[in-house]
């Protein structure tokens, strides 16, 4: 666990970066930074890893004082990826990974053993290790810069806008990827972003700063997208926050009917079972058939595949098989909604209370 | 003046080891101190970026140095190194390399990108063991281009040293112009140029092999300094 405890920063001209700051980051959780530029994101997270020094105040780190720790031996045991990826030009794909281990005095087979099991994880191609950093995208580069981080295993992941620079697309991949990394490893992650988005789809925790690290809520995502705070909260969510709130809700929770007709239209499926299209009153097939999964994906997902299914119904899947185990109606997702929220709102303030889906479709 | 030819073929013909053995003389003689100034100029570039404040001062008694005639320098050193040895003319010759490589791995040293210095900070590198395993190879290809600079300079100045009679090619010169005889002459000013080219493109050669990144990288950054004229 990492505290803030009246952490401030001013800098030598006068500037106040950050001043007291309280706050709780929880062991084995994502917790969010989010704010406008400037409000001093980077300052805070630079603080655990000592690489800013509070000018008053502390950070704890499992209980002591950073402050009292050797600066190198703290931050080889603290992952720390930022948005220019910063990999080493002259070294391959692999030895950058190891870089950590190699400081550690691993001996060399052991830390490029390790590092190929991060190029894995990180979902590259085992080839991409022989290859130089200048050779790779900005996406690629930027999951080495995850691998590189959690080499050593660190129980700690300090991420400073790491995923800004890609476009949309590898973004939502990547995005995708640290959920799922997280859904395994449980890292105690301090992530910064100014993108609201981002925030409530990987944070356990969210928290909106306001200009010097004064904090304007702390909520987990649920609570910030139905509750904000106040009026620059809303302000900053923007607008949609009811739809993009549906992407938080597992669609675990809708009823699913049969795979039966709805207004003369009729599901078509393969020897397996999988959905191939829709029939319509006409006879014709209209195909695929927008599919989603309840045990995967979220609400806002179903919605989104029954919204373009031409019979109104979406059809939930298996995720291994792909057989179809039924459909649901663009009301009966509404439905489900509506429960789903009710439950979420129970579990309010700092406690994590949605379960984050990996699946689940952003707007 | 007679009818001297350009070239007598023959005289080359006829002196082909002595003219193979003044333009190795005349390789040791300028690119030995190279070498050595690279050595030096190494560490007091990672000084000077450690410790900024030492830069200035540093860059300001090379700059000096490199503005001294070297004749005149010749003459300063010979009461303590001698006449006509290879040290009298390679002392000057390493203060104009120094001239060259410091600035040049200055330079590169502080155009490595703040991103790559934090997150070798970050990943628990201390100040001096990042400038050396990080900084440093990353400012590989300024330091080459330094070199370059410096090695093709120091072959095309080595040749002064024939004035107190060691200069390897440069005494080809001297005996042309005091005999009239154009033949070793050109041969001179031939090999000087073909010497430099070897060597330039030797270095070339060696950045491509031994660091690939910083080839690519001197491309795409003068790539960049392209598109933004
Ligand atoms: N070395 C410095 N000297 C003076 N002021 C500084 C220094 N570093 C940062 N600041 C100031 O501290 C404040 C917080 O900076 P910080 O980098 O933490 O912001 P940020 O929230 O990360 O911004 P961004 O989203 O743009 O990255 C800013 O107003 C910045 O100008
Ligand atoms: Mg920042």
């Amino acid at each position: 666990m990492i505290r803030f405890e009246g952490a401030a920063k001013r800098h030598p001209d006068g500037t106040v970066a950050v001043e007291g700051l309280d706050l709780e980051v929880p062991a084995g959780r994502t917790t969010v930074l989010v704010g406008p530029s400037g409000c001093g994101k980077t300052t805070i997270l630079r603080m655990v890893n000592r690489m800013v020094t509070p000018t008053a105040g502390r950070v704890l780190l499992d209980g002591a004082d950073v402050a009292g720790l050797d600066a190198a031996k703290l931050r080889r045991g603290i992952g720390y990826v930022i948005q220019q990826a910063g990999l080493f030009p002259q070294r391959r794909v692999l030895d950058n990974i190891a870089t950590v281990p190699y400081l550690l005095g691993w001996d060399r087979k052991r830390a490029r053993a390790r590092a190929a099991e991060m190029l894995e994880l990180v979902g590259l191609p085992p080839e991409t290790g022989r290859r130089y950093p200048f050779q790779l995208s900005g996406g690629q580069q930027q999951r080495v810069g995850v691998a590189r981080a959690l080499a050593a295993d660190p129980p700690v992941l300090l991420m400073d806008e790491p995923f800004s620079a890609v476009d949309p697309v590898v973004r939502a991949g990547l995005q995708e990827e640290l959920l799922r990394l997280q859904a395994e490893l449980h890292k105690t992650v301090l992530f910064v972003t100014h993108d609201i988005d981002e925030a409530v789809r990987l944070g356990d925790q969210v928290v909106v700063l306001r200009d010097h690290g004064h904090i304007a809520q702390r909520a987990d995502p649920h609570t910030l997208l139905t509750s904000p705070a106040d009026q620059d909260v809303t302000a900053f969510l923007g607008p949609g926050r009811g739809l993009r709130g549906l992407g938080l809700v597992p669609a675990t929770g809708v009823e699913l009917d049969g795979l039966g007709r709805a207004d003369g239209w009729e599901l078509a499926l393969d020897a397996e079972g999988r959905p191939t299209g829709w029939t319509g009153p006409d006879g014709q097939l209209q195909g695929p058939a927008p599919v989603f999964v309840p045990a995967r994906d979220s609400l806002h997902a179903a919605l989104d595949a029954a919204v373009l299914s031409p019979s109104g119904l979406a059809v939930a899947v298996d995720a291994e098989t792909g057989r179809a185990v039924g459909t649901v109606s663009r009301a009966g997702i509404l439905g489900a909604l509506a429960a789903g929220a009710a439950a979420a709102g129970t579990s309010t303030g700092t406690s994590a209370g949605t379960a984050k889906v990996p699946g689940g479709r952003q707007p | 003046m007679t009818d001297e030819p350009l070239v007598r073929w023959g005289w080359i013909g006829s002196h082909l080891a002595y003219l193979r053995d003044l333009t190795l003389d005349h390789a040791v003689i300028a690119l030995v101190p190279v070498l050595i100034a690279l050595v030096i100029a190494v560490p007091l570039g990672l000084l000077c970026t450690r410790f900024p404040r030492l830069y200035q001062p540093v860059a300001l008694v090379f700059n000096v140095v490199y503005a001294l005639p070297g004749v005149a320098v010749f003459v300063v050193l010979i009461p303590y190194t001698g006449l006509a040895t290879r040290t009298t003319v390679m002392i000057p010759l390493t203060c104009y390399a120094l001239a060259v490589l410091v600035p040049a791995t200055v330079d590169g040293l502080r155009a490595v990108p703040e991103a790559l210095r934090q997150s070798a900070t970050a990943m628990g590198y201390g100040p001096w063991r990042r400038l050396a395993a990080v900084e440093l190879p990353a400012a590989v290809s300024y330091v080459v281009a330094g070199l370059r600079v410096a090695a093709v300079s120091s072959i095309s100045l080595a040749a002064v040293g024939a004035l107190i009679g060691r200069g390897g090619l440069g005494y080809l010169f001297i005996d042309g112009f005091q005999r009239t005889f154009p033949t070793p002459i050109v041969a001179g000013i031939v090999l000087v140029a073909a010497l430099a080219l070897v060597t330039d493109l030797a270095l070339v050669l060696a950045l491509r092999l031994l660091a690939p990144w910083a080839a690519h990288e001197r491309r795409a950054t003068r790539r960049q300094r392209g598109a933004t004229q």
